[in-house]
């Protein structure tokens, strides 16, 4: 009797977990089955249809948007089909596509996070687009694409990829809090006045910011500080200057003295979202891929959200961020023809402004901001604006091939310097530039 | 003898073979040429190094943190488990349903995804929103970092592999126990034996195989850690959880340099065959096979 009862605790232990386990699985399969589903559905519909693979990151908003695209293209003609499969994050995609090649099996079409394509260009994975937005270049209007965006683009000056889903880091604030601790909500626009609120924001019981000391917005300061992360030709290290320097001892003195929070890990960046979310901190830097789930946050939770450009020190600056669209090398020329109809479908002026709106992701296409749609769209929600006019401040990120293990030291220096109260900022990055030298030289 | 007799054999194996030398001894040797170049997997031009990776990896002070981190990381899995699991058994190693149910409530962890253990931990660790701290906070402790501080960080990872294996670990020495003949016991019964002399000259002795065993897979388990580290850390802060395999992954899937990458994999072969060669040469005198 009690065996039996032993092995029903057991029983029951397994179903729970199995039962958690099935609801993750499906969640992650259900991309598949759809695929694989699609793909059946061509075979049996039409012989001759060319079938090929697009590989994208991240979930959610952002998913259903690209989804939705892709769907609308396969039904607006019948010749090609594009079977869509979900990949993880960036750095999940990037290592599976990279595997992927190697194996032979490349999908035709990816997305690729910017700062990438330097190493994925230079290794032979990308098909340059030169020729095809040339001979294109008609119905593609690459002049048409906003020109602060194309820097990472081009590769040693030919073309690898179409401006897809384009981001700025943005400053989110909340205007409530702001109001409430009776600061003006147009403001802050440079570092010392961020100083300033966090100050009159902390005597609340509140923070200024949670921020993680993420590569992203520290390229960003680095910017609005007038400096630059590496030298011209991307052979040494530049962030160990009095510019790359000047963001890590804001943030170190700010930190220390719980004006803002700078939480660490790889929960950080959830972290500083969670803050913001529940009015423990003002202001969050963010994507502006966000603002379409941040405006919804807001409204669940009765607060006001108004973006800015992120505060200037010199002067205002940031990176840009997102993907862009790209071809891989190895498939047969159909395939890459059908890929490249793809890509122009993908990057058109109807397709940006329809995840512009459904994400907030820039719109890529100049056109796209003349339209009455946007213009009106702006004008409901001026929150989605601010990312597109702040892309004058706007410079590309850097591509040399090592710069991801770069990023990495840098992310580190940050950390040590910002929790060891012994080690100064300017150490901690002369270090990094350090072993960032020893790679970038190579 | 026909010639069929004297190849069945080897017919009989040759599936085995096949796929042990496809999947394990040719990425082994592939593995190795690959730490000798300089190569990105995909591009055309693969450029001979000779033994710079190796070097390179020697001169890196990451490297050392990492072979550092991972030192201390299986040092304290592997005793924490083994001891606390030991513990866990003596106690349990008895019939009544209070007891069913705690083997079967902590061997839960075992068969759950390591997966959704990482997730699940990085939420109870949460420094501000966590449960864990929710309950010092109560207690009216000083709150702790968790994974977000250097100094906290691995123990905590340490702490989620001693609950994900103390499960089993119970469960084998269970096992080990009740194979013990209960005539031993009846004997040092007779002799009026204490309780610690029983343990340390009758359980002991009798169990070193099941400790041995214990010892071997928990050590090349925590030798492998990933997963945690992949979901929970990412190797921060501050590279304080960065072990081999992560550093290996990150190098060759992340960085795109598979040659550097290799050269890690290497000297983790080196270091699991040398430990393993170490127990095998040095435990298995003591260890009392019936």
């Amino acid at each position: 009797m009690i065996k039996k009862l032993t092995a029903l605790t057991l029983a029951v232990f397994m179903v729970v977990v199995l039962a958690a386990c099935g609801t993750n699985g499906a969640g992650g399969n259900a991309g598949a089955t759809n695929a694989a589903g699609n793909t059946g559905g061509a075979n049996s519909g039409s012989s001759e249809k060319m079938v090929i693979k697009y590989w994208y990151a991240f979930g959610d908003k952002i998913e259903k948007a690209k989804l939705h695209m892709v769907d609308e293209f396969n039904k607006s003609q019948d010749r090609i089909e594009v079977v869509a499969e979900f990949q993880g994050n960036y750095n999940d995609l990037h290592a599976k596509v990279q595997a992927a090649f190697a194996a032979g099996n490349a999908p035709a079409v990816t997305d690729l996070e910017i700062a990438s394509t330097g190493v994925f260009a230079r290794s032979g994975m990308l098909e340059e687009l030169t020729t095809y937005a040339e001979r294109d270049a008609e119905q593609l209007q690459l002049d048409d694409f906003n020109p602060g965006l194309m820097g990472n683009a081009y590769v040693d000056e030919k073309l690898y990829g179409l401006p897809f889903m384009r981001s700025t880091p943005i400053l989110y604030k909340n205007v409530t809090m702001l109001k409430d601790a009776g600061l003006d909500p147009e403001g802050p626009k440079s570092w010392d006045e961020l100083e300033e609120y966090s100050r009159v924001l902390k005597e609340k019981g509140k923070i200024g910011m949670t921020m993680p000391a993420d590569i992203w917005y520290y390229e960003a300061l680095v910017a609005q500080s007038g400096g630059q992360m590496l030298s011209e030709d991307g052979k040494t290290a530049a962030f160990n200057s009095p510019e790359g320097v000047a963001p890590v001892e804001f943030w170190k003195r700010m930190a220390s003295e719980g004006l803002i929070k700078i939480p660490v890990g790889d929960e950080a960046g959830a972290t500083a979202d969670k803050d913001w979310s529940n009015q423990m901190s003002a202001f969050k830097f963010g994507s502006t891929a966000g603002v379409n789930g941040s405006l919804e946050i807001a409204k669940g939770n009765n607060f006001e959200l108004v973006t800015a450009f992120m505060p200037a020190n010199k002067d205002y600056g940031v990176p840009t961020g997102g993907c862009q669209l790209v071809m891989t090398s190895k498939g047969s020329t159909e395939q890459k023809e059908a890929a490249w109809e793809f890509l122009k479908w993908m990057t058109s002026k109807e397709n940006t402004i329809y995840q512009h709106k459904n994400t907030g992701y820039l719109p890529t296409r100049m056109s796209a901001l003349e339209t009455e749609e946007l213009q009106t769209h702006f004008k409901e929600f001026p929150q989605y604006k601010v990312a597109v006019d702040q892309l004058e401040y706007a410079r590309p990120r850097p591509m040399e091939s090592a710069y991801p293990e770069v990023a990495n030291f840098i992310k580190e220096a940050i950390e040590k310097a910002i929790l060891d109260p012994n080690t100064s900022p300017q150490d901690a990055l002369n270090a990094a530039a350090e072993k960032a030298n020893k790679q970038l030289g190579k | 003898m026909t010639l069929w007799h004297k190849l069945r054999p080897y017919g009989m194996v040759a599936p085995a073979i096949i796929i042990f030398s496809l999947f394990f001894i040719y990425p082994i040797f592939y593995m190795m040429y690959l730490s000798l170049f300089d190569w990105n997997f995909v591009s055309p031009t693969k450029t001979y190094v000779g033994l710079q990776n190796f070097a390179d990896l020697l001169a890196d002070e990451d490297f050392r943190k990492v072979l550092s981190n991972t030192t201390i990381y299986t040092v304290l899995t592997v005793t924490l488990t083994t001891g606390l699991a030991l513990l866990l058994a003596l106690w349990l190693n008895r019939k009544s349903f209070f007891h069913g149910f705690v083997q079967g409530a902590i061997f839960s962890p075992h068969i759950i995804s390591l997966v959704s253990i990482s997730l699940l931990w990085s939420w109870l660790m949460d420094p501000e929103y966590g449960l864990l701290n929710w309950v010092i906070g109560l207690a009216g402790f000083e709150k702790l970092q968790w994974l977000s501080h250097p100094g906290t960080s691995l123990v905590s990872l340490v702490m989620v592999a001693v609950w994900k294996g103390l499960g089993y670990n119970a469960l084998v020495f269970i096992a080990g126990l009740q194979s013990i003949p209960a005539d031993i016991y009846e004997a040092a019964s007779l002799d009026r034996s204490k309780p610690w002399t029983t343990f340390s000259k009758l359980i002991l002795p009798m169990l070193s195989p099941t400790i041995f065993f214990l010892v071997i897979i928990n050590m090349i388990g925590s030798f492998q850690v990933f997963e945690t580290i992949a979901i929970m850390t990412q190797g921060g802060p501050v590279n304080s959880t960065s072990t081999l395999v992560y550093y290996i992954y990150e190098y060759g899937f992340r960085f795109f340099k598979i040659g550097y990458a290799s050269a890690s994999g290497v000297i983790l072969l080196v270091i699991v065959g040398i430990l393993t060669i170490i127990y095998f040469k040095l435990l298995s005198n003591r260890v009392h096979y019936r």
